[in-house]
């Protein structure tokens, strides 16, 4: 008996896995490159695909859903996309400000520092695009481990002309339309309790195949790191859920000799030392260098161009891939620009009531160059949109904006969105100023470390691509790679809360009391009276 | 009205009824008191003054200040290995020999600004250069420079908090003379070679070369924070960080040092927070293992100090411990008030605060030994993993103090009284006159025969405010006219012609004004007894606004100007009221012969917006001259 219920179970496994193994697909890829200034790009990439799904339907949140049977896709993911109806879904985590001119762009777009969390939801539901997005930043906070619970109504903006979807929207009976919803909190720190549940998605978690070397003491040292989730459905093929993790490190950093060298063992501390059985494939790709001198161990199996593949499944183990270069490293006295343009945003004035938002651009390219720009601002800092001024090499150039769409922000509840389109000029240097004013906040809203002040998030500027002629797509124009400006940080008026503070506030109390009484002396003059008794009867 | 209480009320209701006869005594005990102080209001203010006074003297006492601590518990001074070190300090040995060749071949600010910017391009950082020029009256056309700073971008920061180390090219030592603070480049070249090494840095760390002593530094400071100034050109930025909140300033003249020197006083008399001075301090010591001053004086204890200044005492006073302690705050203190109350700042550090930067600046007090560039870059570095630790801005209203010694200071408590002290007796003396001025007493005539005490009779005379307030105003106007000459390019290339002439123009100033129509008789108030006492009230305003905001400008109003506007009275004999009037046009006028002072201070005006020029001819010489026209004015 006890045998039968063992071959049973073995038996109805072995259905499930083969049963995974054909409608859902892993895939696992690391990609290493080599930056102008020394450092070491890696991105690992998990996908899974899950054949023939498609996303809920929001008209049928109240009826039952249908069960859910995964193998390798993500459980705890799955139960929140479909509990909440969200047909597309990105959420990144990271920590640092990516740096353009150096490391051109990144494999993962989006690299806004903090937490950025945007999705594309239906409606029709019989509970609304925003309640269900509420829903989905609390799951997600409770998954990730994040505190995305704070994107709430005061940071929460739908900037359709920066975000479109990804994947396909599906159209139900061919009335339903879909709502974007975007929110990014740039104070988040991300650390391991990040990476944990993060690791806890992929099919082989951290213990086997290229995952392998997700090292959270070697990651976290880094000097960028991101994390990013995106879910969208491909159609006919299905959902597909990418799980990346980016980091950038420096191999100069800790290298004595000042060489560029490194290998898996010097990158993350581990190798890879068997192969993730789950996975479809599994391949990491280096970047080799343009120059010869430089050895790659083991000798990569397939070099295209500059492109050298590994294949995890077929090599021998325990992997170490690396890279070492002859001679000691010099930083170039100038960085070849990879993006179209870079981009510099302050927020000027020292003062705590107004300021100066600042943005410089500057155009690498010798054509003109279209983008979308997007600012997202909590309602603390406020626009004042008539004195917005570009100015090329000094002078001032009005038509460098154009087609302003701008959602102003109500305090204490609505954030601005403000989005235009930028035209600028081949090779040249523009400014961007608008006077802001900073916000008096109630003293319940400062928040613990109040003396620190407010994260502001990155604007967004999305260059528009050229097509073949050299001028822009006038109507479906079609959007090159984001690039995140850097985040702020805005003081805004703070009282002391400290001991000092409530010194001060008692003393004022005080002398604001006894100025009734002194006031009254000097003023009046008090004599005694003696009044007849007769009289006062 | 509580007429009719209830008839059995409970003995605690009886204690809130009312005594019946409470409101009047009340009332007797309430005039009592105020005819008491009336009464003895002179006594009163004697007593004041002398307190304050007094309390002046005093402050250096070591029985007033207080042990420094550290207030923000995220600071954790001291707390870290260091790694600093002997490669580091090669490594500074070689920037010192490429810019000994720099200084040697008599390169030009930009050439420097050149060097410094491919020096930080060869350790991998963000480097730039911004040129400056500066138009200023007093200083003989413009002045010009180029500044080189650098980023080193924080691993994994956000990019929108910084720290900034800085040294100026031009050290502290004579205030910019051309002294040059080469080892100040040096360590902070060193550095920056140093501490991109670490992934622990958690904000930017920007380094800053700025050309000259304050000029470079204050354009630099300008373009990062967007400020325009009418004359000053600067380029804008080309790289930016975050939100500043601390920096330090490294000066490094001579060849090693014996001690680290604080200096701390800002602009306008602004201080940074203690916190930071009190964590450079404490590393210092206790990493570094170098002694820390005040300025560069060094405490009597050490042996190195300069003998005593005390020859002038009696030789077992000159030795006593207890007046040589006194002897060395009291340096301390009047070297803090020579910068505060003139809105100088003592170092380069001063330029930030207005910017809310806490800044100090760490001077390695020139000695032949035994410290070099191996102590300065622990305790900077260790400065730094401090600064780095900050969770939020500096606060805690950490910013009123005096340091009398490295270890010692004094709480606003323990100073301030004394000047409110001051400025409480002239409040009080004014408001006499005042009231003095609305009553004339009448003698009745008396009998003959009548011995009964002759009790004058008081009736009201009118108090004629506004045409003594168009005095003042006048007065005030004659200053902003002084300081519009002042500070023209015509007067300052002939001073020492002009001088005399604008302090005879000044004297000349209390014969014109009181030409105003006053209504001189006998049911009016004296003119001289309604302009002091508007001239006390508004003096004694000005100090204890001051004193808040510049503590050590309000002490020495309160010294200047104290004893001299209460004292200002006409007097019977008319030579007598002449001598007087001299002494207070000189006393309002006679700063003027100091010709660098003068040239210096409109200097800071200029450059750095230190408003103790304007302050001086639009606050101080109209009062003053106010109290010499008191002195011209008829007796009665």
């Amino acid at each position: 008996m006890k045998l039968a219920l063992r071959w049973l179970l073995v038996f109805s496994s072995t259905c499930n896995l083969v049963y995974g193994l054909t409608t859902e697909i892993f895939d696992e890829n690391l990609k290493i490159n080599h930056l102008q200034d020394g450092r070491v790009s890696t991105t690992f990439t998990f996908e899974t695909v899950l054949k023939g799904a498609s996303p809920r339907d929001p008209r049928t949140l109240n009826t039952q859903d249908a069960s859910q049977h995964y193998v390798l896709f993500p459980l705890t993911l799955g139960q929140i996309l479909r509990e909440y109806a969200v047909t597309e879904l990105h959420l990144t985590l990271n920590a640092g400000n990516w740096n353009y001119d150096r490391w051109g762009y990144p494999e993962e777009k989006g690299v806004g520092t903090g937490a950025e969390l945007w999705a594309w939801m239906g409606t029709g539901a019989p509970t609304s695009v925003d309640d269900r997005w509420k829903g989905l930043r609390n799951a997600l906070a409770g998954l990730f481990c994040a505190s995305l619970g704070s994107l709430d109504e005061q940071r929460t903006t739908s900037p359709t002309r920066s975000y479109f979807p990804q994947g396909v929207l599906p159209n139900w009976n061919g009335n339903s339309t879909h709502q974007l919803r975007h929110a990014s909190l740039p104070s988040e720190h991300v650390c391991t309790e990040n990476l944990t549940p993060f690791l806890k998605l992929l099919p082989c978690k951290s213990l086997s195949g290229v995952a392998s070397l997700l090292n959270p003491h070697r990651l976290f040292d880094a000097d960028w790191h991101g994390m990013s989730v995106h879910v969208l459905w491909l159609g006919a093929a299905g959902i597909k859920v990418r799980l990346t993790f980016q980091s950038l490190m420096d191999p100069l950093r800790s290298s004595i000799s000042n060489n560029q060298n490194w290998s898996f063992q010097s990158l993350f501390d581990h190798t890879i030392e068997r192969n993730c059985p789950a996975a479809n494939s599994s391949t990491v790709q280096v970047t080799l260098p343009s120059s010869d001198s430089y050895s790659a161990v083991p000798e990569p199996p397939v070099v295209s161009g500059s492109l050298a593949t590994y294949d995890v499944l077929t090599a021998q183990k325990p992997l170490d891939i690396s890279v070492s270069r002859r001679g000691e490293f010099q930083y170039p006295s100038s960085f070849q620009a990879v993006a179209p343009i870079s981009v510099t945003r302050t927020l000027q004035g020292f003062n705590q009531a107004n300021g100066r938002l600042s943005l410089v651009l500057r155009n690498h390219r010798s054509v003109p160059q279209s983008l979308v720009y997007l600012e997202t601002m909590p309602w603390l800092v406020q626009f004042h949109l008539h004195t917005l001024q570009a100015r090329v090499e000094g002078r001032i150039h009005d038509d460098v904006i154009s087609d302003i769409s701008y959602t102003a922000a109500v305090p204490h509840s609505r954030p601005t969105t403000f989005q235009a389109m930028l035209r600028l000029p081949p090779n040249s240097v523009t400014r961007l100023n608008m006077d802001v004013d900073k916000a008096f906040l109630r003293y319940t809203e400062h928040p613990p470390d109040a003396q620190r002040g407010w994260d502001l998030p990155p604007a967004v500027l999305t260059p528009l691509i050229l097509d073949t002629n050299g001028t822009h797509l006038s109507d479906e124009y079609r959007l090159g790679e984001p690039i995140y400006t850097s985040t702020l940080l805005v003081d805004v008026a703070t009282p002391d809360f400290s001991m000092p503070y409530n010194v001060i506030i008692f003393t004022c109390s005080l002398v604001a009391f006894i100025f009734g009484s002194i006031f009254n002396l000097l003023t009046r003059k008090f004599v005694v009276l003696h009044l007849d008794s007769n009289q006062g009867n | 009205m509580d007429n009719n209480p209830p008839p059995n009320p409970s003995p605690w209701l009886r204690l809130f009824r009312r005594n019946p006869n409470a409101t009047t005594t009340r009332l007797r005990r309430r005039q009592a008191t105020v005819s008491f102080f009336t009464r003895r209001l002179s006594q009163i203010i004697v007593a004041l003054l002398a307190v304050g006074y007094f309390w002046l003297l005093i402050l250096p006492s070591p029985r007033l200040g207080r042990g420094t601590y550290i207030d923000e518990n995220a600071l954790q001074p001291g707390q870290v290995n260091t790694y600093w070190n002997w490669g580091d300090v090669h490594a500074a040995d070689v920037y010192l020999e490429q810019l000994e060749l720099l200084r040697d071949s008599n390169a030009t600010s930009h050439q420097r600004a050149q060097f410094l910017m491919n020096e930080f391009a060869k350790l991998g950082l963000s480097p730039a250069t911004q040129k400056y020029s500066f138009q200023s009256s007093s200083n003989h056309g413009s002045i010009n420079g180029a500044n080189a700073y650098a980023i080193l971008a924080s691993p994994r920061g956000p990019r929108n908090e910084a720290m900034v180390i800085s040294a100026s090219w031009l050290s502290r030592i004579g205030e910019g003379d051309g002294t040059l603070n080469l080892r100040g480049v040096s360590t902070v070249l060193a550095l920056a070679r140093f501490l991109k090494n670490y992934s622990l840095w958690a904000k930017d760390i920007v380094f800053v070369i700025g050309d000259g002593y304050l000029d470079g530094m204050h354009a630099w400071l300008n373009a990062y924070h967007g400020v325009k100034q009418s004359n000053l050109e600067a380029e804008p930025l080309e790289l930016t960080s975050g939100v500043i909140w601390t920096a330090l300033n490294i000066d490094y003249p001579g060849h090693s040092f014996s001690h680290l020197g604080l200096f701390f006083e800002g602009l306008n008399g602004r201080l940074p927070n203690q916190d930071l001075m009190n964590s450079v301090q404490h590393i210092a010591r206790y990493t570094g293992q170098v002694p820390v001053t005040v300025y560069d004086h060094l405490e009597w204890r050490d042996p190195s100090a300069q003998p005593s200044e005390l020859t002038f005492l009696p030789s077992p006073l000159c030795h006593h411990p207890e007046i040589k302690e006194f002897a060395y705050r009291a340096k301390n203190i009047l070297r803090h008030i020579g910068y505060q109350a003139r809105g100088r700042a003592s170092g380069v550090h001063g330029l930030y605060h207005q910017f809310r930067i806490d800044a100090v600046t760490v001077f390695a007090v020139p000695a032949i030994g035994p410290h070099g560039f191996h102590a300065l870059g622990r305790i900077v570095e260790s400065s730094l993993r401090t600064m780095n630790n900050l969770l939020e801005r500096l606060h805690a209203s950490f910013f009123f103090f005096i340091l009398t010694t490295p270890d010692q200071f004094m709480k606003i408590g323990s100073y301030l009284p004394s000047a409110i002290l001051i400025s409480v007796a002239m409040m009080f003396r004014g408001l006499r006159c005042w009231v003095d001025a609305g009553w004339r007493p009448d003698h009745p005539h008396s009998k003959k025969g009548d011995h009964s005490p002759r009790i004058p009779v008081w009736s009201r005379r009118s108090r004629p405010v506004l045409h003594v307030f168009a005095m003042m105003l006048m007065t005030h106007l004659c200053g902003v006219v002084l300081f519009l000459i002042v500070r023209s390019s015509f007067f300052l290339y002939r001073q020492k012609l002009l001088t005399p002439l604008i302090v005879l123009a000044v004297s000349l100033v209390p014969f014109v004004v009181p030409k105003i129509y006053y209504p001189f008789h006998q049911g009016v108030a004296p003119a001289w007894l309604l302009l002091k006492a508007l001239n006390l009230c508004f003096a004694s305003t000005v100090i204890s606004t001051i004193t808040v905001l510049n503590f050590s400008l309000a002490a020495l109003l309160a010294v200047a100007l104290g004893l001299p506007l209460l004292l200002a009275q006409p007097s019977k004999s008319t030579p007598l009221s002449w001598f007087k009037y001299i002494l207070y046009t000189l006393l309002a006028s006679g700063w003027l012969f100091l010709f660098q002072e003068v040239r210096d201070a409109i200097w800071q005006w200029e450059i750095l917006s230190v408003w103790f020029a304007p302050f001086f001819c639009l606050v101080y010489t109209p009062l003053v001259i106010q109290a010499g026209i008191v002195c011209i004015l008829p007796h009665s």
